[in-house]
Parts: structure tokens; C-alpha cells; sequence
């Protein structure tokens, strides 16, 4: 047996925190935790940002909540990212009319037109999905859910995200492309 | 005092046994189905029934559009047991494909089960509600201040073939203009429906968004019953299944432009539909008219096979004894079901 008794507290409580250290406990969301991953800008002028360089952005944060087609709710969950908008002036800027093309690696593409990209134009509900009117809208390119590395199932390492400051207003969720690893500038 | 540890150790494992933990049973069978979502409805009703004869399976339905159902299993390499879309030419499309350099298909075979067709919906408090008729439905929707609604062909099945059912009815009425002055005037610019060698092509924007209230899109069904109810539109082009299923009116559309009869599949290939952009790498941006079938398959990597199977038949049964509010049987000797194989 195992005698417990003699064992000092100070001593259970270092080993509780040894093992807290090897699973990874007291370090979340570090450098570490977000995988390679690579962003094409497309515009005016191409160019390709790492996942760091992303990070290094300004960031917006707020909270995203979405629908599926078919009803399913998936949400709130609180985000942090980098406006799209910023990208694509990165990318050399678009006028009014163009158009943004945001794709991923498993082939889905998504299409916005600049009301969009600056929040506007999208559909709002409520939790028994009745439209709602919307409140001011954001739209990011999400690397963080809940202060976490936004994980591959969800989307990551970069989804785009419709963000609010409101945790119970729901958007479709047709725009929330997952993987994103391409924004490209359609002028028209 | 001393006999604390004891009682202790008593109260947990009379709990334990409570919970369940001294006998959890046998370990039930996951059985993973994806259906699209105006199959949804059935599909709730047919696990419950399948649950109560089969409970070593627990059936877990997930609803998606067909495409998106469909891709779950090629695009994102999830394990589905059962993936049901609401049109048949989508397996074949997009599922007899390799799974990867040198192995199998994702499935080389499909069964159709059930029909649908595209009817007009509305409520009592609909803008003309109290006129309209089988006779004279397209000229109630052709008024500008009455608002019709459709889901997002690039998202929903029905939303394209709202579009095909117009340009058809165009046609069929023999009413020039009739497809812009529903849908197509609403747009900037405008949407046209173009007659060449003998076919009618319209042509979408990447962006569905209509620049005046008469016409509403929305991502899915579910949301323009929303707005029916709300008044937000005054009708809704939707499968006579749903509108029956949400207790709506309904008008039945003609055989030859509702997509609903197969003796009609001729003239509904004379319609085809372009999508503003490629939403999907696997599968093209053309959708060419054709009668609504929904067609189920098993794909080759599903984790249980055999309780797919017998999941398969329990529906094709269900859906031969039919129900109101779901998409009737296939127009078939009830006894066979017909597999459309890839060498077919």
C-alpha cells in the first residue's frame, strides 16, 4: 500500500502541478499550439502570409453563432481574428463593386461583395430563428475560439467568421467557410 | 467514527449502481446518417420506429443540403453509414469517384425511394390568397407588389429548380416576360432566361441578392416558412412534402413544368440553370432540369455496413406505406427496389 499519510502536502501539491506542466495546463494558446498554415492574398498584388504573420495583425474579437441550412445551431462562441477588410487592403484594396472570392483547401468558395465584407447585408436571428434586425456586424478571418487555437474540426487554423457584440444573434452559416487559405480580389 | 470509511464506501457504490455504472449494458451500434433536409422530417419518424425494433443501434441523423451531405464523405472524409440526398444524379456525380489513387469508389451504386415535386406555397394572410388558383398562379406572382420567396441555389436543391419551374411555366404559359417579372427583374441587372437551340439557360450572379423586396432568398427552407408565417413574403416556392408537412396551402403546379413527373424528363432537360461560381471543386456549376428523385446510398468505407443495410431496407419499406407530409414513394412495383449500379 501506498502510504498516503506520510506523503506532505507541499509535496502532492508540486507533483499536481508536474503533471498540470506535461499536459499542458498553464500554457494555452502559445505560439506552439497554432499549426503551420499558409494565407494567399490576392489582389492588385499577390502575396503569402504565415500563420504568425497573421497573428501579428490587429485583431477584432466578438462573438460568432451560426446556422446551418437545415436549423442546426452552432454557438456562441467568442472569437479573435483579423477583419477581412484589412486583408484585402493588404491585397492593394477593392472598389465598390468588386468582388471577394474566399476559398479553402477542401475546395469550398464562398463569394462577398464589399457591403458584406464590412458587415453589412448579412441575415440576423434570434434563438428560435426568427429574423432579426441586425446589429453591427464584422467579418474576420478567426484563428482563436474561446481563447484557444481554433481547432482543425472547427474550421482552423482560419475560418472566416461573422462576428457581433451581442452572444445571442445568430447568422447564417453559409459564409463561414472553414480553412480558408486563399482571399482573392475580383474587380468588375 | 471508524465506521465512516465504510458508509462511505456504500453510499458510492449504491450511487454507482443508480448511475448505471455497475452494468452499462451492451455498447449500441452507431449507425451515422446523413439525410438532406426535407428529408429530415421522415427521417426523425423512421429512427424512432427503427430504434424501437432495432435497440443495439442507435441511429444519429445529421441533415444537410444533398451536396453538403455528399461531401461529408468524399470532400471531408468523415465515416457515414447512409448518406440520402434530393437528387438522385448527385451520387453518381459526385461519389463514383476513386476514394484514392488506386483504391475504390466511394460507392458505385444508389437506390431511388421517394418523389417530390415543386408546388407554390402560401397562408391565408398571403397577398391574393383569396384569387389564386392552379389557372392563374403565375400571374398573381408576375404583380409587382406581391413577394415571393426561394432558398439559395447555390445551397439548396430547391432553390435552383424554383428557377427552372419559372423559366418552364414561362414556356409552358407561353407568357414572354413571365420569368423576369417573378424573379429575374429583380436583380441588377436583371437575370434573363435565354431561349437557344431549343433550351432555356438563365444565367445567375455570384451573389443571389436581389436589389428590390419582391423577391427573397434565404439559405433554406426553414427560413422562408419563417418568413411566410411573418408575412415577410407572400409565397414560397417549396416541395409539396414541406408544404404539407408545415400544414401550408399549396397550389399544384402542371406535371410538365413541376419537375415532379418522370414522363415529363424531356421537356424539364430543356431548362438548365448556371450558377454564379463554382461553390464546390467536386461537382460543376451547371444543373441541368430533371424529375425530383431522392436517392440513398451506403458508401463503400461506412463503419457498419451490415446495419446500413438493414437501416436501408427499413426505409425503403417506410417510404413504400408513404405519409402525409413526406415525398412520395417512387412510381415502382412496390415489391423491387431498383438499384442503379455504375455499370448501369
Amino acid at each position: 500500500m501506498i502510504p498516503v499519510r506520510r506523503i506532505s502536502l507541499p509535496l502532492i501539491l508540486v507533483l499536481i502541478g508536474a503533471l498540470a506542466l506535461a499536459a499542458g495546463c498553464t500554457d494555452t494558446g502559445s505560439v506552439d499550439d497554432y499549426p503551420a498554415w499558409n494565407l494567399t492574398l490576392a489582389g492588385d498584388r499577390e502575396q503569402v502570409l504565415t500563420h504568425p504573420e497573421i497573428r501579428a495583425l490587429p485583431a477584432a474579437e466578438g462573438y460568432g453563432y451560426s446556422v446551418s441550412t437545415v436549423g442546426i445551431k452552432t454557438g456562441p462562441n467568442r472569437y479573435r481574428g483579423v477583419l477581412l477588410a484589412d486583408l484585402i487592403d493588404m491585397a492593394g484594396g477593392a472598389g465598390a463593386d468588386d468582388l471577394i472570392y474566399v476559398s479553402a483547401e477542401d475546395g469550398y468558395l464562398w463569394v462577398f461583395d464589399m457591403d458584406q465584407v464590412n458587415g453589412e447585408g448579412f441575415f440576423t436571428f434570434d434563438e428560435n430563428l426568427r429574423e432579426v434586425t441586425s446589429p453591427p456586424l464584422r467579418v474576420i478571418l478567426a484563428y482563436e475560439q474561446d481563447k484557444e487555437p481554433l481547432a482543425y474540426e472547427n474550421g482552423g487554423p482560419l475560418r472566416l467568421v461573422v462576428i457581433t457584440e451581442s452572444p445571442d444573434v445568430i447568422t447564417e452559416g453559409s459564409p463561414w467557410v472553414k480553412w480558408v487559405d486563399r482571399v482573392e480580389v475580383h474587380r468588375k | 467514527m471508524n465506521r465512516s470509511p465504510v458508509l462511505a464506501v456504500l453510499i458510492l457504490a449504491v450511487l454507482a449502481a443508480s448511475a448505471g455504472c455497475a452494468d452499462a449494458g451492451p455498447e449500441r451500434t452507431i449507425l451515422m446518417v446523413i439525410p438532406a433536409g426535407s428529408l429530415l422530417v421522415p427521417l426523425e419518424d423512421i429512427e424512432a420506429a427503427f430504434e424501437s425494433q432495432h435497440p443495439d443501434i442507435d441511429v444519429r441523423v445529421e441533415g444537410h443540403g444533398s451536396i453538403q451531405a455528399i461531401r461529408q464523405v468524399t470532400d471531408l472524409g468523415r465515416e457515414v453509414d447512409v448518406v440520402l440526398v434530393a437528387d438522385a444524379s448527385l451520387i453518381p456525380d459526385m461519389m463514383y469517384l476513386p476514394m484514392g489513387a488506386g483504391e475504390g469508389n466511394y460507392t458505385d451504386w444508389y437506390i431511388p425511394f421517394a418523389e417530390n415535386e415543386v408546388v407554390i406555397a402560401y397562408t391565408g394572410r398571403s397577398a391574393g390568397a383569396g384569387e389564386i388558383t392552379a389557372e392563374n398562379w403565375y400571374r398573381i406572382l408576375s404583380r409587382p407588389d406581391v413577394r415571393v420567396g426561394f432558398s439559395n441555389p447555390m445551397l439548396d436543391a430547391c432553390g435552383y429548380r424554383a428557377i427552372m419551374v419559372t423559366a418552364l411555366a414561362e414556356e409552358y404559359y407561353g407568357e414572354p416576360g413571365l420569368f423576369e417579372a417573378i424573379i429575374g427583374g429583380s436583380f441588377k441587372p436583371p437575370i434573363a432566361a435565354v431561349w437557344t437551340d431549343g433550351a432555356t439557360t438563365i444565367a445567375l450572379p455570384e451573389l443571389m441578392r436581389p436589389a428590390a423586396e419582391k423577391v427573397a432568398i434565404r439559405d433554406g427552407s426553414i427560413y422562408l416558412l419563417s418568413l411566410l408565417d411573418a408575412g415577410g413574403i407572400d409565397y414560397a416556392f417549396e416541395y409539396r412534402s414541406v408544404a404539407e408537412e408545415h400544414g401550408l396551402r399549396w397550389i399544384d403546379l402542371p406535371p410538365a413544368i413541376n419537375l415532379g413527373s418522370p414522363e415529363h424528363a424531356d421537356d424539364y432537360r430543356k431548362v438548365r440553370v448556371n450558377l454564379g461560381f463554382q461553390r464546390f471543386r467536386s461537382i460543376g456549376s451547371e444543373r441541368i432540369g430533371q424529375p425530383i428523385v431522392y436517392a440513398m446510398t451506403i458508401p463503400a468505407n461506412a463503419p457498419h455496413p451490415a446495419e446500413a443495410r438493414i437501416f436501408v431496407d427499413f426505409i425503403l419499406d417506410a417510404f413504400r406505406e408513404g405519409r402525409a407530409g413526406w415525398p412520395d414513394p417512387v412510381r415502382q412495383d412496390p415489391g423491387t427496389a431498383t438499384v442503379y449500379h455504375a455499370t448501369d
